[in-house]
């Protein structure tokens, strides 16, 4: 398990070499986040895990997509997986608001929720702190998976001022959260 | 920066927030960048603090067993004979072959790319070359680089697998990146900020060459 500091840059040099055993093993090792990544995303589980197979297909298909210089493995597998499932979600055709597919969603009972509400107050606090030019570029990213076009164009502001707006809203809003005492 | 690097599109990408192509190009921009892959990196932090405090829940058996289906290697994995054979036949005639050049020309791409970034450091830009000494003789390789540190291109021959490479320094390695071999040659591009004087090619934790870069 990459549990210690130095089993995680061993698993990222290995997951970077395109080793068979550090792909199972970062899959094992992140696979509850990287289904409830593409899960709150998509609202759905079967697209949850059509998406998080594919991305890790799509990863194993292509040996150098991650490198040492990237930092992270398991964020860059989030954010792997996040895109994928923010990338089908665009594509689908029918585009049910957040509370119709909430609504609609059966309850799985399955699958055991084991977030923390307290936790996601804390994201709900740290969004509500920043200016609200920022919290609103953010959240229709981040909530909405809206591209930055979209997003300047719901917002009519120009291109490079919605960059900003959301590269300093991801900054502020990451460093609130890190502060603050949470634990990942 | 020209349009090419990443800047505060990093955030962008890291959030989903680029179109599909915006993402494909960036993504191709970061095999062969060290400096934006760093940055996105870090805004890929950014979002991984954010989404790990959302709703968990635990993934299905079923996604797992789908998974480990996906990485096992092929004669571990068991069908019975009748359906296993008619599916191997439409594999061979129908998948095998668009699959395979999927591969080899996504794989061509990337190594394309990073030898195109490397060509062209080499042939516009003046540059010291350094030999490995390896500890075996099937293995040869040399790094040519700028003698500010700007850049390194490592070139290996005789290599039979990928092979990271490291910085060598203080007593310590620091992982740069890893030459993966087409054909005969593997070849890996880095752009730094910084002099490294001692370089290694590794094994695993095996160092099996080292060279000084005076």
């Amino acid at each position: 398990m990459a549990g210690t500091p130095g089993d995680e840059e061993a698993l990222a040099v290995a997951f970077a070499a395109h080793e068979r055993w550090a792909f199972t093993r970062a899959y094992r090792e992140y696979a509850s986040l990287l289904y409830s990544v593409a899960y709150n995303v998509l609202g759905n589980g079967e697209e949850a895990q059509d998406c998080v197979a594919d991305a890790i297909a799509r990863l194993w298909r292509s040996p150098s997509a991650y490198s040492a210089q990237r930092g992270s493995l398991r964020s860059f597998l989030v954010v792997c997986v996040r895109n994928e499932a923010i990338s089908r979600r665009r594509r689908q055709s029918r585009r049910l608001r957040l509370e119709e597919r909430l609504a609609a969603m059966p309850v799985e009972h399955q699958e055991l929720e084991v977030g923390d509400p307290i936790e996601r107050d804390r994201v709900r606090r740290a969004f509500a702190k920043l200016p609200d030019d920022q919290r609103a570029a953010l959240g229709l990213a981040f909530y909405e998976g809206k591209t930055h076009t979209e997003i300047a164009a719901e917002l009519n502001a120009p291109l490079g001022t919605i960059k900003s707006r959301i590269s300093l809203g991801l900054r502020k809003i990451a460093a609130s959260l890190g502060s603050d005492g949470g634990d990942r | 920066m020209n349009d090419a690097h990443a800047g505060e599109r990093a955030a962008l990408y890291a959030l989903g927030a680029l179109d599909d192509a915006e993402s494909a190009a960036m993504e191709g921009h970061l095999r062969v960048c060290a400096e934006c892959a760093k940055l996105v990196g870090e805004a890929e932090r950014d979002v991984d603090t954010i989404a790990s405090l959302e709703t968990r829940r635990r993934a299905p058996d079923e996604l797992t067993k789908r998974v480990e289906r996906l990485l096992a290697p092929a004669s571990r994995q068991r069908a019975s004979w009748p359906r296993f054979a008619a599916i191997a036949a439409a594999f061979v005639i129908g998948v095998l072959p668009s699959v395979y050049l999927w591969e080899r020309n996504a794989a061509m791409r990337d190594a394309m790319l990073s030898q195109s970034a490397a060509m062209d450091r080499l042939a516009t830009s003046e540059h010291r070359t350094a030999s490995f000494r390896p500890t075996s003789e099937a293995l040869a390789a040399n790094v040519m680089y700028a003698p500010d540190g700007s850049w390194y291109v490592i070139v290996v021959r005789g290599a039979s697998h990928a092979l990271q490479v490291a910085w060598m320094h203080d007593g310590a390695q620091t992982m740069l990146g890893v030459a993966v071999p087409h054909g005969r040659v593997a070849m890996l591009y880095l752009p730094k900020s910084h002099r490294m004087e001692q370089l290694a090619l590794m094994d695993g934790p095996r160092v099996v060459a080292e060279a000084q870069l005076p």
